[in-house]
């Protein structure tokens, strides 16, 4: 204690601190040890109620996989001291998409999430997709192609799975970094990865009450994003919300009138539960009737692509 | 090549119109086709959430409004929730409760619309257009300036003092509006005046 000839305590009650400043951070990384969990746990409580529940069950099926390779799975090689230094210097994602090599832990993760993929039941077309991704030919183009968000029709199924795969690497990955060393690197782009958003949350925590974070679509990130923004494009004018008549408003689309697409938004401080990729799968009819408005779908969730 | 695009492009096509979505290529079609038949019914709904100022004071907390409906799409919009704004900087999506309670005022059947006038004598109050409200304002306002301006004061100092009349203006204007008002009410000599331009 600092010793004063006239120090004196009083009572700590200042009357102009009566709550705490509402500052949320710039970036909330993912923790791989209950996101896979809470993720499949969602989805098969949108599988109790949907009439995709086929599709919702395998995709829960398949993130409990995600979930349950994760104990020992060797250290992910994580981008060196100068590669942070560098990428926060001039805004860039400390993950660089366009550099990455799979490496033993990526190979590894890949191999163990196919293998326990094949336990989950699966159509016939899902299924010989596993078989040639599980044969291991072409990885590394298509992890290249997932790692640029663009997929070919002709072997989207096998790169679904792929992605799958990229997802625990990535979240793993962004787990390890420094949240403080993060920088903004544009306007709807993931500061880990620099990967697109697959929804926004509407948040409602300690601090951040009633903010909008951007969830990672591949490493599952979150970064504050203004509110009534385009999550595409940056821009303010002409965004409009679609929700479905009638609903409890939980989940609508964001449109931008300028880039003519939109993103879904969600508000956590309505549901709790809401976790935004499963969401996304979940609220797969939102997108069903977007498709016959002028707007696009920009977001990026491997298992929702062609909507 | 646009930024939608270039960015945002997911799925490449080889084979001319060929085109599918991952459940197709999944193997399910019928989850999509069930999901296909149960949004029928159902239609989509505009809203708009909207910037805005709070009007109660002057430190003019940011605001989000909720309408149903979309003015842009020419529909009619209708307000259903006001809640605080977490972007802005003043209040961090905080707000009073009366600034809580804006969506009230908003509905409120007691609404002051347009300007009232209660006669003298009269016991109760009748509509009346701007201008008659303006131009008796000014009338009073002028009166009362002629009858009480104090010029100097007991030394013969010049002091240009109207203290009989005060003046309380918006909050939620721009700078602009509060350095126009600021001008206009001191140039009278008037003291007893707030708005914006104090914070």
């Amino acid at each position: 204690m600092p010793s004063h000839p006239r120090a004196f305590s009083l009572p700590e009650a200042d009357p102009t601190a009566i709550g705490n400043v509402s500052t949320p951070p710039f970036a909330v990384l993912p923790d791989p040890s209950h996101l896979f969990a809470t993720r499949a746990a969602r989805l098969r409580a949108y599988a109790g109620v949907s009439p995709a529940a086929d599709y919702l069950n395998f995709v829960a099926g398949l993130v409990e996989a995600q979930h349950a390779i994760l104990p020992g799975l060797p250290e992910p090689e994580r981008p060196d001291f100068e590669t942070l230094e560098r990428a926060a210097a001039y805004g860039m994602p400390p993950l660089d998409r366009a550099r990455f090599t799979l490496d033993a832990a990526a190979e590894t993760t890949l191999d163990r999430l196919f293998d326990a993929a094949a336990a989950v039941a699966m159509p016939e077309p899902a299924a010989r997709a596993l078989e040639r991704v599980r044969a291991g030919t072409d990885r590394a183009a298509m992890v290249a192609d997932v790692l640029s968000s663009s997929l070919p029709m002709e072997s989207l199924a096998e790169h679904v799975f792929i992605a799958a795969g990229l997802q625990v690497h990535f979240a793993r990955l962004a787990a390890g970094l420094d949240p403080r060393a993060l920088v903004p690197v544009g306007d709807g782009l993931c500061p880990c990865c620099g990967g697109p958003p697959v929804a926004s949350l509407i948040v409602e925590w300690p601090n951040a009450h009633g903010s909008r974070f951007c969830a990672c679509g591949l490493c599952a990130t979150l970064w504050h994003y203004v509110r009534i923004r385009c999550t595409s494009c940056g821009s303010t004018k002409g965004i409009g919300y679609q929700e479905v008549e009638g609903g409890p408003g939980t989940v609508k689309a964001e449109t931008c009138d300028e880039c003519r697409t939109y993103v879904k938004v969600m508000y956590q401080n309505k549901d709790t539960g809401i976790e935004p990729l499963a969401d996304d799968v979940g609220s797969l009819g939102l997108d069903m009737m977007m498709q016959n408005g002028p707007y696009k779908r920009a977001a990026f969730n491997p298992f929702l692509i062609g909507y | 090549m646009n930024m939608e695009l270039s960015r945002r492009a997911f799925l490449r096509t080889s084979g001319a119109g060929l085109a599918g979505t991952t459940l197709g290529a999944m193997g399910f079609g019928e989850a999509e086709a069930a999901t296909a038949a149960y949004i029928k019914p159902f239609h989509l709904a505009n809203t708009t959430e909207t910037r805005n100022t709070c009007t109660y004071c002057s430190v003019a907390c940011g605001i989000i409004i909720y309408s149903k409906g979309d003015l842009k799409k020419g529909e009619k919009a209708e307000i259903v929730h006001i809640e605080g704004d977490a972007d802005h900087p003043t209040n961090r999506g905080t707000l009073c409760p009366k600034g809580a309670a804006l969506r009230d005022i908003v509905h409120s059947a007691q609404r002051l619309q347009y300007p009232m006038l209660r006669k003298a004598g009269s016991d109760s109050f009748e509509r009346i257009s701007w201008d008659v409200a303006l131009d008796k304002i000014a009338r009073a306002m002028k009166d009362d300036r002629d009858a009480n301006f104090i010029a100097k004061n007991a030394d013969g100092t010049t002091v240009n003092r109207w203290l009989s009349t005060g003046f309380l203006a918006a909050s939620a204007t721009t700078n602009e509006t509060a350095f126009a008002t600021y001008k206009v009410v001191r140039s009278t000599g008037m003291l007893a005046f707030d708005n914006q331009a104090r914070v």
